[in-house]
């Protein structure tokens, strides 16, 4: 959802996204008799992959038809949320369909259920480690290269110690209890790679700098329509795998799968700094808006709090995190690029 | 003496907005290492020349050649312009608030590492050498959106130096600019011209214009009047060449001898609520019934802020006081504006939205007038839209012949309409002056301005450069007093005020 916000765009329709998405690649599997009469079960790994695919082709045409065409994000990805909610109703035929045939395991299944054994977290944790101190010594080099000031060596060097502390601390917890869940492991490659991109490559750098100023973006000579392309295809594929996740999490893909998901995301985003007007938010922002929004609504089942109440906590949250988005933008006089 | 080789010639140079000529066979040229200062009043076609030579407007979309060093070049877009040397700085900055110095310098054109990946160590290094080569005292991470207006300006300027561009097209970069900003600009220049760059220079201030340019082209209704070497020249005769043009009887003014006051502005003076800045300072007018106050007034000089304002749309009152009938006025939203019989046509659609989305009541007359822009936004810029920007300025007018006692704020009423709604839109002014309604006429618009107002109120730099009464104005005049307060214009200059 970041990357749509940055240049400033919107969409409403991940949830309905999620819901079909992870419907499809279900049927694929297991009812392929849905999709096509006769047609065999799909191997798991082909269905998944194939359903990543044609999210992205979606996700770009959503794209296109915003930025070419000039349609307002908000009525193209409303369309979509019903589109989307209609489809992945019919692809279901309405029922209830497992991810995996006959109570076995597959590719979709473990997505949420396998937990790395504790060697292979303990690689994985060691790994990382190395990746992060090298990556900070290679950067501190670099800087000097350049003439630009580094921080002192004892600081920057207790700054990672304390952080790869902290994730052998998780690793060690986690092992306690059942390993590291393969979940985990998705989610960190995917808000690291948003993080690479967003931060360090020119696409993501004018997702920002459209949000901020598009006729600026326009005079230093960037293809406006193709980078929001691009940011709806990369959503697209993020939805394809979260819609693997949270189907595989309930086990079945139900007509209620993915309900509502696209405000607890946009709510995620806006809660972590992202501003509605484009240009400004951080991963590590929507990270932690993310948890917010997870602890908040695990918080409110743990207490048995109703249904009713805790929809309407929902819309609370989202309605105070954009109240504080503009209060915070009009007090900081950030003129964003207005759509 | 011989002539320098031109490093860009502009020949013939004609383009037209919606049957509007913007330029008209403009001839021009530019000689290496040279400023050259363009000068003209609003609307006289210099932002339109640069945006030509920028690429803004590409090849195709105007007539006539422009060659540079020899060879005809054909700009399809600006990234074009931008690899044979020419930059442009447009008078809107084109910069992103929330990204940093060496962020917005280098957007576009980011150095890349082996991976694929922005490689910011560069970006920083290679700003600040940039930074310091040209002696500009700003932070390269600092957040754009913190800096003054005066250090984006010198942002935009190193952005395009960054690309080492040989061309630099200046507009107007000292409008919003404080003295001492100014100041650090002019070094710049003066800075670049030392160093072989070529800079065209736009601005309505002379005082700057003298110090910096070598040569002076004066535009006149977007033809090219006369260059001339600065040296050589007075302010006297490029304010002459700016006017020099005949008033012809087109005004169909029917004038009558005015009612009592109707409003009645007394030392006003309003901040901007949003920057505090002071945008009007000390203005004092009356406005008679039966009358057209003309207010006159280069780009930024208040004219549009001191209609909002009256029209409860704009500003904080910091001091001054208005009277309406006789009674205290400070209106806080249009609608009380309206309440009290007070009516604002605005400028531009654009602005219109603006105005209508920020204010809280709304009324039956500019509801339906929103209806008449939505249907004109169909076709952008063409000649549809003019003709029903002529009807809903018509619309407008209609209905506020309704309203009591009836001050009707007009902001340039007749821009980018076609000449027979403009004479409309004239008869609807003596309509309402006739039945007693009293007229403020905001216009750039000389010959409209000196045509149809009873008396001229000139702002300079948000305070009153001059009044004149109808007999009293002349071209000359009311320029002198629209450049009146504006820095760069050195007070100790008496002779401004002989004619």
């Amino acid at each position: 959802m970041l990357l749509v916000l940055l240049p400033g765009m919107i969409d409403l329709s991940v949830g309905s996204g999620v819901g079909m998405l992870g419907g499809l690649a279900a049927v694929l599997i297991v009812k392929p008799d849905f999709i096509w009469p006769g047609m065999p079960g799909w191997p798991p790994a082909l269905a998944l992959l194939a359903t990543l695919l044609l999210a992205m082709a979606i996700w770009a045409l959503m794209g296109a038809l915003i930025s070419r065409w000039r349609i307002p994000a908000f009525i193209i990805t409303l369309g979509g949320l019903l589109i989307f909610k209609g489809l992945h109703w019919a692809i279901i035929h309405n029922a209830t369909i497992p991810v995996a045939v006959g109570g076995q395991e597959n590719i979709y299944s473990l997505l949420t259920t396998y937990y790395l054994p504790e060697w292979a977290s303990y690689v994985l944790g060691g790994l990382v480690a190395l990746g992060i101190s090298v990556s900070r010594v290679r950067a501190r080099r670099l800087r000097r290269a350049h003439g630009l000031p580094v921080d002192e060596a004892q600081t920057a060097f207790i700054g990672t110690f304390i952080g790869l502390q902290a994730l052998l601390l998780l690793i060690v917890v986690l092992n306690l209890y059942k390993g590291v869940p393969l979940a985990l492991v998705i989610l960190g490659v995917v808000a690291w790679a948003t993080q690479v991109i967003t931060q360090h490559t020119s696409f993501g750098r004018y997702l920002y700098a459209i949000g901020g100023n598009e006729d600026a973006a326009v005079l230093s000579g960037i293809n406006v329509n193709a980078v929001v392309i691009c940011a709806y295809v990369a959503l697209g594929a993020i939805v394809a795998v979260a819609g693997f996740m949270q189907t595989a999490y309930g086990g079945y893909s139900t007509t209620t799968v993915g309900n509502l998901m696209e405000l607890d995301a946009i709510a995620a985003c806006v809660i972590g700094g992202t501003s509605l007007k484009g240009g400004r938010g951080t991963v590590l922002g929507v990270l932690f808006g993310a948890l917010i929004m997870a602890t908040l609504l695990n918080g409110m089942t743990l207490l048995a709090v109703t249904p009713e109440l805790k929809t309407i906590a929902r819309g609370t949250v989202l309605v105070l995190a954009v109240w504080m988005d503009v209060w915070l933008s009009r007090r900081y006089g950030t003129g964003g690029g207005s759509r | 003496m011989t002539e320098p080789v031109p490093l860009l010639q502009v020949q013939n140079l004609s383009k037209h907005f919606a049957g509007v000529a913007a330029l008209e066979r403009v001839g021009f040229d530019l000689r290496a290492g040279e400023v050259h200062a363009l000068c003209g009043e609003n609307g006289a076609g210099k932002s339109t020349l640069i945006k030509v030579l920028s690429g803004v407007w590409p090849h195709g979309t105007y007539a006539g050649t422009v060659t540079l060093a020899g060879r005809e070049v054909r700009f399809r877009s600006t990234a074009e312009a931008a690899r044979a040397g020419i930059a442009a700085i447009h008078q809107e900055l084109a910069l992103v608030p929330d990204m940093t110095v060496a962020e917005n310098i280098y957007l576009g054109a980011e150095p890349r590492t082996w991976g694929g990946t922005i490689n910011w160590n560069k970006v920083y290094a290679d700003t600040e050498g940039l930074l310091r080569e040209y002696g500009i005292a700003v932070d390269s991470g600092a957040r754009v959106g913190e800096l003054g207006v005066g250090q984006q300006q010198l942002v935009e300027i190193v952005k395009a130096l960054s690309k080492r561009s040989r061309i630099l097209l200046l507009d107007e970069p000292t409008a919003a600019l404080t003295d001492s900003d100014v100041e650090t600009l002019l070094g710049i220049v003066q800075q670049l011209r030392s160093r072989g760059i070529t800079c065209v220079y736009i601005s309505h201030k002379l005082g700057e214009v003298f110090r910096v340019a070598d040569r002076i082209t004066v535009l006149r209704d977007g033809r090219s009047i006369v260059t001339v070497a600065s040296a050589g020249s007075t302010r006297q005769d490029i304010i002459r060449h700016m006017v020099g043009r005949e008033i012809t009887d087109f005004f169909p003014r029917v004038r009558s001898a005015p009612g009592p006051v109707l409003m009645e502005l007394s030392g006003v003076s309003v901040a901007d609520p949003r920057s505090g800045r002071m945008v009007l300072r000390d203005v004092s007018c009356n406005i008679r019934a039966g009358e057209v106050l003309g207010i006159g007034g280069l780009m930024g000089a208040g004219r549009t802020e001191l209609l909002l304002h009256l029209f409860g749309a704009f500003g904080r009152r910091v001091a001054g006081n208005v009277t309406l009938t006789g009674v205290p006025y400070q209106p806080h939203t249009p609608a009380d504006a309206m309440a009290r019989g007070v009516a604002l046509v605005s400028e531009d659609r654009k602005r219109y939205g603006l105005v209508l989305d920020q204010s809280v009541g709304f009324n039956l007359s500019l509801a339906s007038l929103r209806q008449v822009a939505r249907a004109g936004l169909t076709g952008l810029d063409s000649a549809v839209a003019a003709l029903s920007g002529g009807n809903q300025q018509k619309v407008v007018l209609g209905k506020t012949l309704l309203c009591a006692p009836g001050v009707v704020l007009l902001d340039e009423p007749t821009r980018g309409i076609d000449v027979g709604a403009k004479v409309e839109v004239y008869e609807l002014v003596n309509r309402l002056t006739g039945a007693g309604k009293a007229v403020v006429l905001v216009s750039s618009e000389m010959p409209e301005l000196l045509g149809m107002s009873d008396r001229i109120m000139m702002l300079s730099a948000g305070q009153v450069g001059g009044c004149f009464t109808h007999a009293e104005a002349t071209p000359e005049r009311l320029l002198t007093a629209a450049m009146a307060f504006h820095s760069g214009f050195p007070k100790d200059t008496p002779h401004e005020e002989k004619h």
